[in-house]
């Protein structure tokens, strides 16, 4: 991934796609749907695209109240059988309090439990949460 | 308030400094286009849209999608100079170096973005590409800027202040307003109304 720092503008660099939305509604219809769409591309299997759509829910119901400045990004690359997903343009612990608050009862905490690995970083004030989703 | 007040998205006036509601870039690759359309079905269902203006919207955005797929990036332009990652050959560069100059910085790339006001949703379809000229070899129909023009109350040609060739569309979301193609109010957009004009065209009416 390129390690430019969180900004403004929805550059793309080596992303295949970055999606930058309003805190507010627009988060869970749209996220889902760009990602199902780049997994199914990708030829994932059902199961596993489900996996991802439960981390989409809990990312779109929770990364909205952590934005840094109202905005969210969500930069999305695909790489073999990885895809890497970056939750940008949190707040300085938002990307931490993210993941506390994907924790569901009795199954645990989805952020934690689905995505193969799972980072926290820190670029200038603002967070950003690393997810690295598998195919099989 | 209005029908979308209670979604908790701030409304904006026209004219006012805003932030769009939904930006999305990706590789202006034709298979893209689809991934554009999925988003902007999930941006009718968190704003209401009916699905009759929906399919309006989408089918002028895929439209102006598929002009910067089609006539953006051609094969000798600058912006297409640069090896491309090889292991990523599928992607182009992958490499903000791999960029000849800061106007490809953006290679291959479209960028959508939407915004909600009080009453209309405007959409910008943006790129990186060569700009807006006469192409004699365009292998389009000569359908998608009239069609966009017919789509859309009004339709915006030109760059913006980062060298963006941008298409900018008006899209009325009350019926009150709603009448397509008729409520255009600016010289480039009348152009485009009253006489199909090249938007990456032949130069004979043909984007």
């Amino acid at each position: 991934m390129s390690d430019e720092p969180a900004g403004d503008r929805p550059e793309l660099a080596d992303d295949r796609a970055r999606l930058r939305l309003a805190s507010g509604p627009l988060a869970g219809p749209v996220l889902c749907r760009v990602i199902s769409m780049v997994l199914t591309r990708a030829d994932w299997p059902v199961d596993r695209l489900h996996d991802a759509m439960l981390v989409c829910d809990a990312l779109s119901a929770h990364a909205p109240g952590h934005a840094y400045d109202g905005h969210v990004t969500f930069a999305l690359a695909a790489r073999g059988d990885d895809v890497e997903l970056r939750v940008e343009d949190l707040s300085e612990e938002g990307a931490a309090s993210l993941v506390r608050d994907a924790m569901l009862p009795g199954v645990g905490n989805v952020l934690e439990r689905i995505p193969q690995s799972l980072s926290v970083e820190r670029v200038d004030g603002r967070s950003r949460l690393v997810l690295t989703l598998r195919r099989g | 308030m209005n029908e979308h007040g209670k979604l908790g998205t701030a409304k904006k006036r026209p004219g006012e400094a805003m932030k769009p509601d939904m930006e999305l870039a990706l590789w202006a690759r034709a298979e893209n286009i689809a991934i554009v359309r999925h988003a902007l079905g999930g941006l009718g269902e968190a704003f209401e849209i009916s699905d009759e203006k929906l399919s309006d919207i989408r089918l002028a955005v895929t439209e102006a999608c598929s002009n910067v797929v089609v006539h953006a990036y051609p094969e000798d332009s600058h912006a297409h100079r640069g090896p491309p990652d090889p292991g990523h050959a599928d992607r182009g560069p992958a490499t903000p170096a791999a960029k000849p100059s800061a106007r490809a910085r953006g290679w291959g790339t479209m960028e959508i973005s939407a915004t909600m006001l009080a009453d209309e949703l405007v959409i910008v379809v943006r790129d990186w590409g060569q700009g807006i000229r006469p192409r004699p070899d365009s292998p389009g129909l000569g359908l998608g800027l009239s069609l966009i023009a017919a789509l859309a109350q009004t339709v915006q040609l030109g760059h913006d202040t980062q060298e963006h060739t941008e298409v900018r569309m008006t899209f009325a979301l009350s019926d009150e307003f709603a009448e397509p193609g008729s409520a255009v109010p600016d010289i480039a957009a009348t152009a485009v109304a009253s006489r199909p004009q090249p938007l990456r065209g032949t130069g004979d009416g043909r984007p």
